[in-house]
């Protein structure tokens, strides 16, 4: 792998952690003395990805603009890697006019045509549009894929089954990447998971299915090279399967009592260790990691003014957009 | 308010008769012809035609490219429907029964109806969920029934239930080029199929070019002073027959409302009628409580429930599941003795 | 004048009988040529009675009625 291919990992992966930084605060901010849902700039459930931006890093660079992206309840590490537009984004999450759903999706229903990105809060349905898009691309013969993030409580829905099924049989051009972060919600893969790796259920589909150990950023983007180039060449659909690590709660609130190895999580952050390991070989010294976080900063806390200093949608509109 | 169209030949040429399943078929094959992007996706639409005869023909007509039978995953093809509307084709999938909705429902209503609103507008989802209903022929509780209330209570999608085959062709028409989700349901029992019975007006005049029948407008399908009866798919044809007989044998003229779209719903039809007639029978072969009955009776009576010279009337199914045995079936169905007995009651013949 | 008959839908029993399902059109409608008159049954398929001339029709089998494969049911005038 070439040194600005791994230094453009990890800086996506820093303004990806920076972001859910910034959210973090700024949606705990007004919710205190105890905690209010309903309270804040940012009410409602909040679900962050500090720990998963590998998988999401890894995918994405083999991506193009045209290419979809569906993703899910946890949404904002893939937006990011994906190029979503950070202002309009931050706008969504805020509740803006100015959001990429004018303020009518929110966080977990994030909107990007610009980008083909999409999202779902229901576990698992995001998948099944995925392959409709990647039916549409199949078509078109433009050698467009379509990537489909899930979680590994996730493929044990239908809809996980039923997508995988037909995108291998019309050998759609669909990549579906399943980040393993242990945990769907309080309840560990072993106890809801028949096989010790997902990655095994492709083998029920026919197609090929590979799990990448360790949080590894590099390993997943070789394996998603090799999954997407596959898809655009249109021998069909492959599975991924990424072993991440879930550093905060499922959602924002969540105390994670039932989390026994919660000691342990700061320790397995996959940030500091690739920095550690790009430092190793020479190619990230302190000077420029300081100012690919101070650049990330900037960036976020431009997305967070833009977004806080846009309208909130008029009550009168809420009637608006139920159809075209 | 509008009144069907129909074709009117003068004498000697020809008069083109369809039945209702053809006509659907028809207005899917006009639409296949002027636009690449429509493809009709689902279980038995390919070689079988639709097990009720919605997709005869098509295959042959336009190959496997764009006539494709799924496998039995109604979450993945309805779901890839979504995804394949929302990157510009125009799907038309088939859901067998509007009974399986179960299966599925999350792409449905959580996907198919909330992706425009949810992106502020900026994603449509150009889709046809095309799905049979309806009893009358014993196939049980789990295969007769009508769920238009259900679909139409849920926001985001639109909902049409032709009764006749020209409004089955250019509600077809229409749904295809509508560019928000549209779920057609067609009842079983007025395709005009020769294995189920017989309907005297599934067979009828279908205009050959293609035309729209507008979406949210209703229809008088008679017109009348006594009473006003709003209903929609096979009942249409029930309420007729009955109100040849109250005209015949009691000289109560009933007006008939062919509703024809549930979403958008004209409610202006219904109080128009009703503001004449002063008497409301709603006859709905979906469950009665909380559902589209009730929707047409709450219309009226937040408008001006004065006027109303007698309490709203409803013919539905009894909030029961359909059963199996034909005695016990025809007792709980909108049947035309039912219709007549309650129109009777309405205008006290 | 012209005979209409109903089609050979089954080849294993050419004379089978079956049902004249539905008449798209009444005794004495004109018709065009290849125009869709009628829907017919043999055991469970189905098969098209298409007018094979234009002119006006008369039918001679009424609808539910059954009838044997080969036999006219119609005539074009």
């Amino acid at each position: 792998m070439d040194d600005k291919t791994r230094l453009e990992l990890y800086r996506v992966m820093v303004l990806s952690r920076t972001y859910e930084e910034a959210i973090l605060r700024e949606y705990h901010a007004d919710k205190k003395p105890a905690f209010d849902i309903r309270a804040g700039l940012v009410p409602g459930e909040m679900h962050l990805s500090a720990g998963q931006e590998p998988a999401a890093a890894g995918v994405c660079a083999h991506l193009r603009r045209d290419d979809a992206v569906t993703a899910t309840h946890r949404p904002h590490h893939i937006a990011i890697a994906h190029g979503v537009d950070l202002g309009k984004m931050t706008a969504e999450i805020f509740g803006r006019e100015t959001g990429l759903g004018r303020g009518r999706g929110g966080h977990m229903h994030l909107f990007d045509p610009q980008t083909h990105f999409s999202c779902s809060g229901i576990v698992a349905e995001g998948l099944p549009p995925a392959t409709g898009q990647a039916f549409a691309f199949q078509r078109q013969g433009s050698g467009r894929v379509a990537v489909a993030f899930t979680g590994e409580g996730a493929a044990n829905q239908g809809a996980f089954h039923e997508s995988l099924n037909l995108a291998a049989l019309w050998k759609l051009p669909v990549v579906v990447v399943i980040e393993d972060n242990e945990w769907a919600i309080s309840v560990s893969r072993e106890a809801s998971t028949a096989v010790s790796s997902n990655a095994d259920r492709a083998a029920a589909y026919g197609i090929p299915g590979r799990r990448i150990e360790d949080n590894d950023v590099e390993a997943v983007y070789a394996a998603a090279g090799d999954a997407v180039a596959r898809a655009r060449a249109g021998e069909g659909p492959a599975l991924i399967e990424v072993h991440t690590v879930r550093l905060w709660g499922h959602f924002e609130g969540d105390a994670q009592g039932y989390r026994p190895d919660l000691a342990d999580v700061p320790g397995r952050d996959p940030i500091p260790a690739y920095q550690a390991r790009l430092a190793e070989a020479g190619i990230l010294g302190a000077d420029l990691a300081r100012g690919i976080k101070e650049e990330a900063a900037a960036r976020v806390e431009k997305a967070i003014e833009f977004a806080k200093s846009s309208p909130v949608p008029a009550p009168q509109t809420a009637l608006e957009h139920v159809f075209a | 308010m509008s009144v069907t169209e129909s074709t009117s030949a003068p004498t000697g040429a020809t008069v083109r008769r369809l039945s209702t399943a053809r006509a659907m078929v028809e207005g899917i094959s006009q639409e296949m012809e002027r636009d690449a992007g429509v493809v009709v996706l689902g279980e038995d639409v390919a070689k079988y035609g639709g097990i009720f005869s919605s997709t005869t023909g098509l295959l042959d007509k336009f190959g496997p490219e764009r006539v494709i039978d799924t496998p039995i995953s109604e979450t993945a093809f309805i779901g890839l429907g979504v995804g394949a509307a929302v990157e510009g084709m125009r799907p038309i999938v088939e859901l067998m029964f509007a009974d399986f909705f179960g299966v599925a429902m999350d792409q449905i209503y959580n996907h198919m109806a909330k992706i425009h609103f949810e992106s502020g507008g900026n994603v449509r989802v150009p889709m046809v969920l095309m799905t049979a209903t309806g009893a009358g022929y014993s196939d049980a509780a789990q295969h007769s029934q009508c769920l238009w209330g259900t679909f139409a209570h849920l926001p985001g999608m639109k909902v049409v239930v032709p009764s006749n085959p020209a409004d089955a062709k250019g509600l077809m028409i229409s749904a295809i080029r509508d560019d928000n989700p549209v779920v057609y349901m067609f009842h079983k029992g007025i395709m005009g199929l020769p294995w189920m019975a017989k309907n005297a007006r599934s067979i009828a005049p279908v205009p050959e070019e293609p035309y729209e029948t507008p979406i949210g407008k209703a229809s008088a399908a008679r017109e009348g002073g006594d009473a006003t009866v709003v209903t929609v798919s096979l009942s249409v044809h029930h309420a007729l027959d009955v109100a040849d007989q109250m005209s015949a044998e009691h000289g109560v003229e009933l007006e008939v409302i062919d509703l024809r779209s549930l979403v958008p719903l004209d409610r202006e039809a219904v109080l128009t009628s009703v503001a004449k007639t002063g008497r409301l029978l709603v006859v709905d072969e979906d469950y009665q409580s909380f559902g589209l009955s009730g929707e047409i009776a709450a219309t009226v009576a937040e408008t001006d429930p004065g006027m109303l010279r007698a309490p709203v009337r409803r013919v539905a199914v009894p909030d029961v599941p359909i059963p199996y045995a034909r005695s016990l079936e025809s007792a709980v169905l909108p049947t035309r003795e039912r219709i007549k007995a309650a129109a009777r009651d309405l205008v006290g013949a | 004048m012209t005979d209409v008959r109903f089609p050979q839908l089954s080849k294993e029993q050419p004379d089978a009988e079956g049902v004249l399902a539905t008449w798209f059109v009444s005794d004495g409608d004109q018709v065009a040529r290849g125009q869709l008159l009628g829907e017919v049954t043999v055991e469970k398929v189905s098969g098209e009675v298409l007018a094979p001339a234009a002119g006006r029709v008369r039918l001679l089998v009424a609808e539910d009625q059954t009838a044997r494969q080969g036999v006219v049911i119609a005539r074009v005038e």
